[in-house]
């Protein structure tokens, strides 16, 4: 149970991350991405293929968002001086184009068997060189006791911090208090868990403190990049680009800033589905980009706070309807496996669609931003 | 003329498709002046002012500001020259607050670099609280101080109209374009913005406005130039301007 749940949080946060990238893209500066699954992709196969090299793991995942903004770099060229629709529709056929090289340029990528075997942070193989820049454990054997405590202190920090800005937004409003005592024994079950599995060291462990951390940093940079007024001129940019072009703002290089920076964190959470996941070329189909626009609309568009708590709700969705309760539910009305699978997704389409009927603006967004014209 | 002005063009050209929106059209306007454009609709006023600020590329001509051939820069660049424009329909940024619109204004922020964010947020932080200081002296002169943290959306046409002038004068410009600053404005507030806009001529600035309401043309403006038909037709005083035959001809189409 403990594990299980160390699992489903490195699966929310590393949607989370995902879909932050694209929340700076659309929510933020308005670019509609329908392709974002290609810098995850990109993100995922230069980590596990640089790394399988003997590259030390977060150097290769650095690299692999940087490849990722390199790509965001070039759809950007090419596409950013195109009208909001056309970006759509070209990004999301680049997002293909990625999954289909990597599924058939097999001298690279294995093709349809995917990548095997690859290092993972934490987990230890014989084949791998093995030191801390690696971030793998010299033999099977357990770290320092030391080591232990530093790391469930460190965990203690994040969570700490966690429930802190938990604590500062309940406080802004009366309402939020339900929504805010659910997030914050959330964030306490997350800790418990961790810490526990921490002190019996599954690698597992290892790894949620890694997305945990990353995940921190890349929030807090964000929040300080969107509150800045170089967030600001992004939001212009939303509003009416015109605007800020008439007011001296290099209006493309800060499109294409926004969707590079969008793409290498999109990049960096490629790394950690392969780590949490595996490495197919189908894994990366345009479905994972429409959950990360699911997760940013349940949150509320251009909220970073949201897009967290979004992906939190999306993965606690997906899970516990994947438990023997719902199964005897989905059983009793004769669904088989299959139906099962489609049944659920009905049911995540239901939810936007009450969502966009009684809270257009998504969980933390705000009412009276749709309701003003432009 | 003696002294160089501070913006002209010649000989601007564009054609949209089969359409010749503007043809051989020019302007100069002086330094310190304000600077009347009429012209019936259709004229091209608006697309001329497209192509000064290079919001469309002219097919040909030149335009010079300040003795500067700008008509090769991207838009943005013309603006940072010291041009700013302001359109024909208000553009307030509608999810952003009053005050946010106007600080966005500000040229050169270095907030407004990612590494400068990160690695120098206290720079970043001490320019925006004079950026704050300088916003809220703007609106408090044009009147829309208790509006400042409201959404710009929910302000009226005639205080997006002022909203829009206070953006631009948060750049610093030299000369500002004005496409119809009182169309669909009350009465009161016209006056409001003519005197607002003689004022600030008074503290050096440079105006350049389209309108239609011949009032305002005749309060502010101390030279008029007239378009018809994508050319230039006369350019003088308002007084002669407005008494011109081939003017009256061209907005009442007397054969």
């Amino acid at each position: 149970m403990v594990i299980y749940f160390v699992f489903l949080t490195i699966s929310a946060a590393t949607y989370a991350l995902f879909s932050l990238g694209l929340n700076l893209q659309w929510g933020v500066t308005g670019l509609i991405n329908f392709g974002h699954v290609a810098f995850m992709a990109i993100g995922a196969y230069s980590t596990v293929l640089l790394s399988m090299q003997g590259m030390p793991i977060p150097i290769a995942a650095l690299i692999g968002a940087g490849l990722s903004a390199l790509l965001g770099l070039i759809i950007g060229f090419s596409t950013l001086r195109l009208r909001e629709d056309y970006l759509g529709i070209v990004t999301i056929g680049v997002s293909e184009l990625v999954r289909l090289v990597a599924k058939n340029e097999a001298w690279l990528t294995k093709g349809t068997f995917g990548v095997q075997g690859y290092p993972i942070p934490f987990t230890c193989r014989e084949e791998y060189s093995l030191n801390l820049l690696s971030l793998t454990c010299p033999t099977n054997s357990q770290p320092e006791y030391l080591v232990k405590i530093l790391l469930i202190v460190w965990l203690t920090v994040i969570c700490g911090l966690a429930l802190w800005q938990l604590w500062r937004w309940m406080r802004a409003e009366m309402s939020r208090v339900v929504a805010g005592s659910v997030l914050g024994i959330f964030v306490l079950t997350v800790y418990i868990c961790g810490a526990l599995s921490l002190y019996t060291y599954d690698p597992r462990a290892g790894l949620m403190l890694l997305v945990l951390t990353t995940l921190m940093v890349v929030y807090v940079g964000l929040e300080k990049l969107v509150h800045s007024p170089w967030g600001r001129v992004l939001k212009a940019i939303r509003e009416d680009e015109e605007v800020p072009r008439a007011l001296g703002k290099n209006v493309f290089w800060y499109k294409l800033q926004a969707f590079m920076l969008g793409g290498a964190i999109a990049g960096i959470s490629g790394a950690f589905y392969a780590w949490q996941f595996s490495v197919f070329p189908d894994n990366f189909e345009p479905l994972i980009t429409f959950n990360a626009w699911i997760i940013i609309m349940i949150g509320g568009a251009g909220n970073n706070l949201g897009t967290v708590i979004g992906a939190v709700i999306f993965w606690g969705y997906y899970e516990l309807t994947r438990t023997d309760f719902f199964k005897a539910i989905f059983n009793a009305l004769h669904l088989d496996d299959t139906q099962q699978g489609a049944f659920r997704i009905m049911i995540i389409g239901l939810i936007l669609m009450l969502l966009m009927v009684l809270r257009p603006q998504g969980i933390l967004g705000k009412k009276e931003e749709l309701t003003l014209g432009r | 003329m003696s002294i160089q002005p501070l913006l002209s063009a010649q000989g601007l050209c564009k054609t949209f498709g089969g359409v010749k929106a503007v043809q051989q059209a020019g302007i100069e306007v002086a330094t310190g002046s304000i600077t009347g454009l009429i012209g019936p609709n259709g004229a091209g006023k608006t697309t001329f002012f497209n192509l000064l600020s290079n919001f469309i590329r002219a097919d040909s001509g030149q335009i010079e500001l300040n003795g500067q051939k700008i008509h090769q820069l991207q838009s943005h660049q013309i603006a940072r020259l010291g041009m700013v424009r302001t359109f024909q329909v208000a553009k307030a940024l509608s999810r952003m607050s009053v005050l946010e619109n106007m600080m966005l204004g500000a040229k050169n922020q270095a907030g407004e670099k990612i590494w400068q964010v990160l690695l120098q947020p206290k720079l970043a932080r001490i320019e925006q609280q004079e950026l704050k200081d300088k916003s809220m002296s703007i609106l408090e002169s044009v009147g829309l101080s208790a509006k400042a943290n409201d959404y710009a959306g929910g302000l009226s046409g005639g205080q997006r109209k002022l909203l829009e002038i206070g953006r631009a004068l948060m750049a610093d410009p030299k000369l500002i374009l004005l496409d119809e600053p009182a169309a669909g404005v009350n009465p009161r507030l016209i006056e409001d913005i003519c005197g607002h806009i003689l004022n600030w001529r008074k503290q050096g600035l440079t105006f350049l406005i389209i309108e239609h309401n011949m009032d305002v043309i005749m309060t502010l403006c101390d030279r008029v130039w007239v378009l018809a038909e994508g050319t230039n037709l006369v350019d003088g005083t308002p007084t002669k301007v407005q008494n011109d035959p081939r003017v009256i001809e061209a907005y009442l189409g007397i054969d």
